[in-house]
């Protein structure tokens, strides 16, 4: 590679002070051109959240006015309140999805790191047969498991209930897979001396290696979150009751009926998007370690 | 080692895996197994009876033009997963190292990816408006007086919703990306510089080539994260206009759980799984020949 590059330079004379300074300005100004550039293009990338912000505060003879009105002349509250009033609001929605993402979140943070300190830490007949099987069930597209679901809640009971969702929510294999990864990065000498000092897996599991792992805990709980609140698919297929209806389910509500109201819309989208920029906003951290980490180990 | 030591161990180890595997069992590789079973069968959602019907499900798939219709449909949904790399490549490369606000400017290329769902897609359906959104309007104000009408037209609604998820995915495979990019040794590049390399000579020939491995991660598991998407399409246009936007995930959907064709729907995603296993295969394929660590 090195050799490549050597043959299609030209070959340059050793830098002289002053050629340096120069050339260090000259950097700066790069510097200064490529973040004008780069915050221009992010600056588009954010402008559809801009205009649903600043539609949803504009009266209805102004959301498709050209040039762009990007500061509305009024603002107006009334979207936003219908939005937030009414039979099926967003704090119903709001409600039903806090309820489904947290307890699906708590249930496959813990669960996950119950079997991942097995999967990592205990040597067992079929263990290796077993996480296979595991990763395999990685691939089956969610289609597949539909139907059978579908029919299965049906049969049980739990169809069109919250517990269609919180139930399968609390078992993730990719979160079995991600914190197995980080226990096996865990050094052996940690749980060797407590072995030594009669401690069994179980007390290790507590006293040792969880407190350990908190920021990836964290890293998975964030991630789950944010995967439960925005699951539509499952939603949709699941639920039919208007107050069980989580926030993408009645967002999709609203727009059905109210699809001529364009400021109403935007000010639904901006409910919906709201908690998970806040969301973001304090775990971003996490959340851009989680997916680095879990695609480039992965 | 002692044999009742290890049968210790291998009751302790099942009992932590246990609560997670009765949930798997359950939720993932009975249903697999029972929607395997459902292939063979002309179920339908309270039909009186279901009979074995052998292979005739997957005969009718391939007679079906709905499903071809679909599988080129997917093929174009497909063709937001690189072109989104390419532009996410050179995010990540100018965001790496030479520019102020580093994270401010990744957190607001990440944002998209974050606020995934049925949210945008309303939003992108307003961009979209034909004859008075906002991005026509700019068109014609740059001079385009017959632009597209996107989400509204066969021709182009599928382009529209490669648009929307190129600019979902940009942040995911920014981020990944750039995890890639604070791997290459500094030394590496600095030597390049040295040698005389221009900056465009060495993002080719030194960084494109040691981020290659993730540039094929990154291509199959956005292949595959794409694949199994319907819900944003669903949210938009429900598969329309016509069947212009029916991807083959919510075909599936459809046949399911609008006209309880559920054998059908059935073999039709086990087709999803196969494609899907393609791709995992050259994955792992992949890693073996391709990634140098």
């Amino acid at each position: 590679m090195e050799k490549q590059i050597a043959a299609n330079a030209k070959p340059t004379a050793p830098h002289s002070p002053k050629v340096k300074v120069r050339m260090e300005s000259l950097s700066q100004i790069r510097k200064i051109i490529l973040t004008l550039l780069m915050s221009g293009f992010a600056l588009l990338m954010v402008m559809p959240f801009i205009w649903m912000i600043s539609t949803s505060f504009k009266s209805p003879a102004d959301v498709f006015t050209y040039p762009i009105q990007w500061i509305p002349s009024s603002l107006n509250w009334e979207h936003h309140i219908k939005v937030w009033s009414g039979a099926d609001t967003f704090a119903t929605y709001y409600l039903n999805s806090l309820k489904i993402s947290l307890i699906s979140t708590i249930g496959a943070v813990f669960l996950s790191a119950f079997a991942a300190y097995g999967f990592a830490r205990i040597q067992f007949k079929g263990r290796e047969t077993l996480f296979l099987i595991y990763l395999s069930m990685m691939m089956v597209p969610p289609q597949v498991l539909f139907v059978p679901k579908f029919l299965m809640f049906e049969w049980v009971g739990i169809y069109n209930t919250h517990w269609a969702l919180i139930l399968p929510g609390m078992f993730t294999i990719f979160g079995v897979f991600m914190l197995r990864q980080f226990f096996l990065s865990v050094p052996s000498e940690i749980s060797e001396a407590a072995f030594i000092d009669g401690a069994g897996h179980l007390r290790i599991f507590f006293r040792l290696i969880l407190p350990l792992a908190k920021p990836a805990l964290a890293t998975l709980a964030i991630i789950d979150f944010s995967w439960h609140w925005n699951d539509y698919e499952n939603a949709l297929v699941f639920l039919i009751d208007k107050d069980l209806y989580t926030v993408p389910l009645g967002l999709q509500n609203f727009i059905l009926e109210n699809n001529v109201d364009y400021n109403g819309m935007m000010a639904a989208a901006t409910a919906g998007i709201i908690p998970m920029i806040i969301v973001f906003l304090v775990g971003q951290h996490y959340i851009i370690q989680g997916v680095a980490g879990s695609a480039v180990k992965g | 080692m002692h044999k009742s030591w290890m049968k210790r161990q291998s009751r302790l180890g099942y009992l932590f895996i246990g609560p997670n595997m009765i949930g798997v069992l359950l939720f993932f590789i009975i249903p697999a197994v029972y929607s395997f079973y459902l292939m063979f069968t002309d179920y339908k959602f309270m039909s009186p009876e279901t009979n074995f019907v052998g292979l005739d499900n997957i005969r009718r798939m391939l007679n079906d033009d709905l499903f071809g219709v679909a599988l080129r449909n997917t093929f174009v949904f497909l063709l937001a997963v690189p072109v989104s790399m390419g532009l996410a490549f050179i995010v990540a490369v100018a965001l790496n190292k030479s520019v102020y606000w580093q994270k401010t400017l990744r957190a607001l290329y990440f944002m998209p990816y974050i606020t995934s769902g049925v949210a945008i897609a309303f939003v992108w359906m307003l961009l979209f408006q034909p004859t008075s959104g906002p991005i026509n309007g700019f068109l014609r104000g740059i001079g385009i007086t017959n632009p597209p009408g996107w989400l509204s037209t066969t021709e182009w609604s599928m382009y529209a919703i490669d648009i929307i998820w190129i600019w979902f995915m940009l942040g995911y495979n920014m981020i990944i990306y750039l995890a890639a990019l604070q791997e290459i040794p500094e030394e590496l590049v600095e030597a390049a510089r040295i040698d005389g390399a221009r900056p465009w000579q060495t993002i080719r020939q030194v960084i494109w080539p040691l981020v290659s491995p993730t540039t094929f991660l990154l291509l199959i598991t956005g292949l595959i994260m794409t694949i199994k998407n319907f819900g944003i399409i669903q949210a938009i246009t429900q598969g329309g206009p016509g069947n212009s936007t029916t991807v083959l995930s919510l075909f599936i959907y459809q046949n399911a759980f609008r006209y309880y064709e559920m054998g059908y729907a059935a073999a039709i995603s086990w087709a999803l799984f196969a494609i899907i296993m393609v791709f995992t295969v050259l994955q792992w394929l992949g890693q073996k020949r391709w990634v140098h660590y």
